[in-house]
């Protein structure tokens, strides 16, 4: 009885890891496996941390896949301020890993509509006592990997960044106000007016 | 009694009233293999080297939040509740969301800490077994934007050891209850752990592999260079010599995918097993450090350990 009951038990937890891979597989979940899992599993999968896809893509070569940094600056003296930068060289391992992780949420979570502007404000206004200010210009710079051949041709420098978001955060009245700064080079070339 | 001679005595009990030139019928043979795959009694020793082994790295990953820990979760953090539950599940809890003064925090922090230490040296591990996964998950729960690959691996042979007895052997409790917990045997409960562990093992290998097979990079034979590029502060530099050969990257590449391949199913194969359980140790920890994910490694590693088992020895056979 009790190897029936432990075989039940099993399946039921193997049905339901399976499901959870299927359903966070970071390529979206057919609406089948997405209510079951839902529905019958993740109520208790969930909160032991195992709904999780471990889609582990080590790479895929594209520039998120680079290391990200947070940076943190008084807005009001942006060049002289205290700057702060998670993670800095003195940060290494997993903490410096967990800070790059949050710093890739903050660029990413900008797609998604449901958490837009919400993770960027929330270390913005973290950074307000770590710079003494409270208008703050929060930046998530991505690393730039070379290209093979810049390296063969040995042109390895110092690694370059570049501005995966940045955003104004400030405290008016009490009240937090985020101000999305595009960066130039993804806003639209302007067109010269062509005599007809 | 060993694992081995029961499931000789389970293979006596069913040849009883058989004819010799009588082959065993499918549902026999299938209720024999799921028998001795998951309620034959292990030996809880290769289940107290993972308790070990994962105590170690819990440990690692749960200091990694020390010096943040404020910074994080504190009540003017960077992740204040708001914006926690925007990123985490209905479902999802955290022990940590009942702390909201600075000595709450670190309180249930430190306790966390404690827990996974006891866990780690075998003291109450009845108890600790079943709170240090608990804790684990509560704290990824907290802020789980910060979770990384070797968390979400951790995460899953916490919960593994709860199952087993894995303080049966090389702990305190055997060191100072040894007469009360009497000689050192077997438990259905080991073999279950264990048998989850394997399971685990090969199907998070086989999630990670069909993520990267998603990637052209995977098929070109350019994810080694990138993999090897994409930060300055890597333990591992081989930014050079892949630069300097196409081949060298391409052979890479198809290398950790053929790894990946020959781990997740050839680790079934017993007879193969002593090839490759040896050669995952040694490659999981070699991988995660190339790959800027060293924990994740190493948390696979020890999920290759889970294979590692005397009464294989001389076996045929799959799992």
């Amino acid at each position: 009885m009790l190897r029936a009951t432990l075989t039940v038990l099993l399946c039921l937890y193997l049905v339901g890891f399976a499901l959870c891979l299927a359903g966070n597989s970071g390529s979206g979940a057919s609406a089948v496996v997405r209510t079951v899992k839902s529905r019958l599993f993740s109520p208790w999968m969930t909160p032991a941390w195992l709904d999780v896809g471990h889609d582990v893509r080590l790479t895929y070569g594209q520039p998120e896949d680079g290391g990200h940094r947070i940076e943190i600056r008084p807005w009001a003296d942006l060049a002289r301020g205290r700057t702060i930068v998670y993670p800095t060289s003195a940060i290494w391992g997993e903490r410096a890993a967990r800070w790059g992780r949050l710093a890739r949420a903050i660029a990413v979570g900008e797609q998604d509509p449901d958490r837009e502007g919400l993770l960027p404000a929330a270390v913005g206004v973290g950074g307000f006592r770590l710079v003494g200010a409270e208008d703050v210009s929060l930046r998530v710079l991505r690393q730039m990997m070379p290209e093979s051949a810049v390296i063969a041709s040995g042109g390895k420098g110092a690694p370059r960044f570049e501005q995966a978001y940045a955003a104004r955060v400030r405290r008016v009245a009490g009240e937090i106000q985020l101000l999305t700064i595009e960066d130039p080079a993804e806003l639209a070339p302007l067109v010269p007016e062509v005599a007809p | 009694m060993t694992a081995r001679s029961t499931v000789e005595g389970i293979r006596d009990e069913r040849s009883v009233g058989r004819r010799p030139e009588q082959l065993p019928r499918l549902e026999d043979w299938i209720g024999e293999v799921w028998t001795r795959f998951w309620f034959t009694p292990a030996d809880p020793r290769p289940l107290a080297l993972i308790r070990i082994a994962t105590g170690c790295l819990a440990l690692a990953l749960w200091w990694s939040y020390a010096a943040d820990l404020e910074a994080w979760f504190g009540s003017d953090g960077m992740l204040p509740s708001r914006t926690r539950g925007a990123w985490r599940s209905p479902w999802g809890g955290s022990i940590f969301d009942l702390a909201t003064t600075p000595t709450m925090l670190r309180g249930i922090y430190l306790i966390g800490g404690l827990v996974i230490l006891a866990l780690l040296a075998g003291l109450c591990t009845p108890v600790v077994s079943l709170l240090a996964p608990i804790f684990f998950a509560s704290i990824l729960q907290r802020g789980p934007m910060l979770a990384g690959p070797a968390d979400d691996v951790v995460a899953v042979i916490l919960w593994c050891l709860a199952i087993g007895r894995c303080g049966d052997a090389v702990s305190l409790d055997r060191l100072f209850f040894a007469g009360q917990a009497g000689p050192q045997v077997g438990s259905f409960r080991n073999r279950i752990a264990v048998s989850l562990l394997r399971v685990h093992a090969s199907l998070l290998t086989i999630a990670a592999l069909l993520a990267q097979l998603k990637g052209d990079v995977w098929w070109d034979g350019t994810a080694a260079w990138w993999l090897a590029a994409r930060s300055a502060d890597r333990t591992i530099d081989l930014t050079v010599p892949l630069a300097a050969s196409l081949y060298a990257t391409n052979l890479l590449t198809h290398a950790i995918t053929l790894f990946e391949v020959v781990f997740a199913l050839g680790v079934w194969c017993v007879p193969l097993r002593p090839l490759i359980v040896p050669l995952a140790v040694v490659c999981w920890p070699l991988l995660g450090l190339f790959a800027g994910e060293p924990f994740w490694g190493l948390a696979m590693a020890i999920l290759a350990l889970a294979f590692r088992e005397a009464a294989d020895r001389g076996r045929g056979g799959i799992l």
